[in-house]
């Protein structure tokens, strides 16, 4: 193979998107490669950037989670109908994430010990989570009263930052936290290690004495968890909750590690890529958005971009392998 | 007439000779045998003549005419059929679907199936082997094993009327038959004899081969001899051609100093195994013998923890194994058979591999991955099975057969086990990193490691172990004693016929 093919493959994702970004910060000058806009992307892309470093523990392992936007949506819902409910804000809270971690092992029961493929166990959830966040909403959006102030102001306050006269916004600060959490699990930690063991050659994995079972259902959990968190950070942000909020995380999530895959060395999973490859999406995606390009032809770029990310780092695999 | 000549057939898989020198002539209307140990290239031979493989070197020829064998499609256009000990049927679909797959199927009306008309064809394609009572519409996958056996045979005799077949290629095929459904078998080979069609017959089955076949080819490391009619064979001169050693090295281990019973095993059954009970005494290496799937690699995984009944005993205490992390975690250690399917992660480090199931232990606090740690593991074990490696961090998809199968023995020995369950320990690699790692099980047998060592290379186990356990169809047949034993003798205590 030519050098230049093999730095394609490598590099291939990180040239592109620096072609692109660089395009933008030629043409919008002044508003792109801006603190404050920089700041604002990372905000807006902070509850994709939690549920994509928590869809890499399962990717990690070979398989994924389908139903995470769902369990966000639900996770957003189920808080405000606590708030309304009990009154107490850490409850409500509290609910929401209890509420994902159980979707999330429902999942990995599913998936670890009734022996479901993952597409259809978390397809299923999915579906039944969506309709569960409609019943419990009766379809409508819950606002106003329902969400607390004092749960709204989680999203809209920060932390001064000094060098460069802004704001860091906590939910980029809460996303920066959960990815670093991940990373260390994933990376430093002997159960990540065995994740990544199982998504190399399960069988052989189990066969060494990993216990293949255990860690698929718990690492659904964390997924569920990841998800739950983000519902949360999303209702806060917008002071409401409805049953659909979440539902662009799920594609958005597994595309962002898929870019994230690309750029890295083995072509694993890993979380600082993943949050590359949402970084990446959120740039790309705001860049378009500046230039008033529509959102369906957003859609389109987004989806050309993962697929043109994929198809190089994965080219002339298949023959050499 | 000579129908198929096979001379001088030689390949080698990746400088490992696999056939050497093999020839093979079969006339027509004959059954004539392919016989041979495990590893004597039948199977190497079998590819080739189903354009599976292609030979280094040599000539095929059918009816005195040179024939080349390019693909299975080639096979099959020059009347070549293969039976192969795998199902390949598609287990969803109806009798009839299966014995014309591949074939038009009858139509009405031109796109519509003439299900009725297909089922009246299969029928008759399954009497005219003598099968009544299997129903056309049957769904295959819910017929007995033998009767889908018989199905698929069935599938193989359908003539395809372009290139009708002329030599049929049966690679174990009783090897799941009952004696009802196996003189089936032989009742249509006498079929085709008589319509004037080919058997070559691929089998472990001494009695089958004397009584169906009418010449044998014997291949021993790759080459064969002349063949010899079967008539003037006996059982044992048949094992001694196939072994090539009536004297042999008949120099046998040092008998092991009995300690005390490190691994005790009662009435272990499941996965067709028939309540084996064992006793493995520490410092011993006790082999595992059988042909073709006797069950030694299950008996392995069901040591394990994959069992579903029977008891096993650690050192004298009552231990229940549910999954193979209990049992490493008992100090058990395991190199299973397939080393890229089952054993390594290929796209991870050596240090990576070898700590696998001794994470635990070497994490701080068990959880924190202690990276120092884990390749100061890699690399003294590594030292200790002599593995070359560029270091630690080299990923072991970039090693050699022999120096992957290294990496899976580092990771058994390095946590010092009690017990070592090996499956085919040496398979596939090269003679110098065999003997490494047979030097390196007599030390650890020294050092007071129980080992459990299940082979299909006769001389291995007489090289490796005092004593071997015969396994016959998933039962413990005997123990015998290697002293004096011979690769010959073995072959004969493996066919259940050795007092």
């Amino acid at each position: 193979m030519s050098a230049a093919l093999r730095i394609l493959r490598r590099h291939g994702t990180l040239i592109g998107v620096a072609i692109v970004l660089g395009y933008f910060w030629l043409h919008l000058p002044t508003t792109f490669v801006t603190a404050r806009n920089l700041i604002n992307v990372s905000q807006q892309m902070s509850m994709l950037a939690v549920v994509a470093s928590t869809m890499t523990i399962v990717m990690a392992m070979g398989d994924f989670d389908l139903s995470v936007g769902s369990m966000a949506s639900l996770s957003g819902v189920v808080a405000a109908v606590a708030f309304i409910a009990i009154g107490s804000i850490p409850l409500g809270v509290a609910a929401a994430l209890a509420m994902g971690v159980v979707c999330g092992l429902a999942n990995g029961f599913l998936v670890a010990y009734v022996g479901i493929l993952p597409f259809i166990a978390t397809l299923g959830a999915m579906t039944l989570l969506s309709g569960f966040a409609f019943w419990l909403s009766g379809g409508k959006t819950l606002f106003g009263g329902a969400i607390p102030r004092a749960f709204s102001d989680f999203a809209r306050g920060g932390v001064p930052f000094g060098p460069l006269d802004a704001t860091l916004p906590n939910l980029t600060i809460l996303a920066l936290v959960i990815a670093v959490v991940v990373w260390l699990f994933l990376e430093q930690t002997t159960i990540g290690r065995r994740l990544y063991a199982i998504g190399d050659n399960a069988e052989a994995a189990r066969l060494a004495g990993v216990p293949v079972r255990a860690l698929r259902f718990a690492a659904f959990g964390l997924s569920g968890l990841g998800a739950a968190v983000a519902g949360l950070m999303y209702a806060s942000r917008v002071s409401s909750a409805n049953p659909t909020q979440g539902a662009g995380l799920m594609l958005d999530s597994i595309a962002a590690v898929f870019l994230g895959q690309t750029m890295t060395e083995e072509g694993e999973p890993r979380v600082f890529a993943t949050l590359a490859g949402v970084a990446a999406l959120g740039l790309i995606g705001n860049g378009l958005t500046q230039m008033n390009v529509d959102s369906y032809v957003r859609d389109m770029l987004t989806g050309a971009i993962v697929i043109a990310a994929v198809a190089a780092s994965s080219f002339g695999k298949s023959r050499a392998g | 007439m000579t129908l198929l000549s096979v001379s001088h057939l030689a390949k080698a898989y990746g400088g490992v000779p696999a056939l050497r020198d093999a020839s093979l002539e079969v006339e027509a209307g004959e059954a004539h045998a392919l016989v041979g140990e495990n590893g004597a290239g039948k199977s190497t031979l079998i590819r080739i003549l189903a354009g599976v493989t292609e030979p280094d070197s040599g000539a095929i020829s059918l009816d005195g005419r040179p024939a080349a064998i390019s693909s299975a499609r080639e096979a099959q256009r020059l009347g070549l059929r293969f039976l192969h000990q795998e199902l390949n049927t598609l287990p969803r679909m109806s009798v009839a679907e299966n014995l014309f797959l591949g074939r038009v199927y009858p139509r009405r009306l031109v796109p519509f199936v003439d299900w009725r008309a297909l089922n009246a064809r299969a029928a008759e394609a399954l009497a005219s082997f003598g099968v009544t009572d299997i129903a056309p519409d049957a769904v295959l996958g819910r017929l007995r094993v033998g009767d889908r056996l018989v199905v698929k045979i069935a599938a193989t005799f359908l003539d395809d009327e372009a290139s009708p077949g002329r030599i049929f290629v049966m690679d174990e095929p009783t090897a799941a038959l009952n004696e009802r459904e196996s003189e089936r078998l032989f009742g249509a080979i006498a079929e085709l004899k008589k319509r004037g069609a080919a058997v070559i017959y691929v089998s472990h089955r001494i009695e089958e081969i004397l009584s169906v076949c009418d010449r044998v080819t014997v291949l021993r490391d790759g080459v064969s001899q002349d063949a010899v009619a079967a008539n003037d064979l006996t059982r044992a001169s048949l094992i001694e051609r196939m072994t090539g050693r009536s004297d042999a090295q008949a120099q046998g281990p040092t008998p092991a100093h009995a300690g005390r019973v490190a691994l005790k095993i009662e009435r272990l059954a499941g996965d067709g195994l028939e309540a084996i009970s064992l006793e493995l005494c520490k410092g011993e290496i006790l082999g595992l013998a059988g042909l073709g799937d006797a069950g030694g690699d299950r008996l392995l995984r069901a040591i394990m923890g994959e069992s579903a009944t029977g008891a096993v005993a650690l050192d004298g205490e009552p231990v229940r194994f549910r999954k193979p992390a209990d049992a490493w975690a008992h100090g058990l250690a395991y190199v299973p058979r397939e080393r890229r399917a089952e054993g390594l992660l290929m796209k991870h480090a050596v240090a990576a591999n070898v700590a696998l199931p001794h994470l635990t232990r070497l994490g701080r606090l068990g959880l924190w991955l202690d990276r120092p740690a884990e390749r100061r593991m890699a690399e003294n074990f590594g030292a200790r099975v002599k593995l070359r490696a560029t270091g630690p961090l080299q990923r072991v998809s970039k090693l050699s057969g022999g120096n992957q199968q290294k990496v899976l023995f580092a990771r058994a020995v390095a946590g010092a086990p009690r017990v070592l369950l090996l499956d085919e320990p040496t398979r596939g690699v090269d003679i110098g990193a065999k003997y490494e790692i047979h030097t390196l099980l007599g030390e650890m047998a020294a050092e007071g490691a129980a080992i459990l060592v299940s082979s299909s290379d006769y001389e291995e186990l007489i090289a490796l172990c005092p004593r071997i356990a015969i396994l016959i169809g998933g039962r413990l047949s005997h123990v015998v004693a290697t002293e004096g034993l011979t690769p010959q003798r073995l072959l004969e205590h493996c066919y259940g016929d050795a007092a």
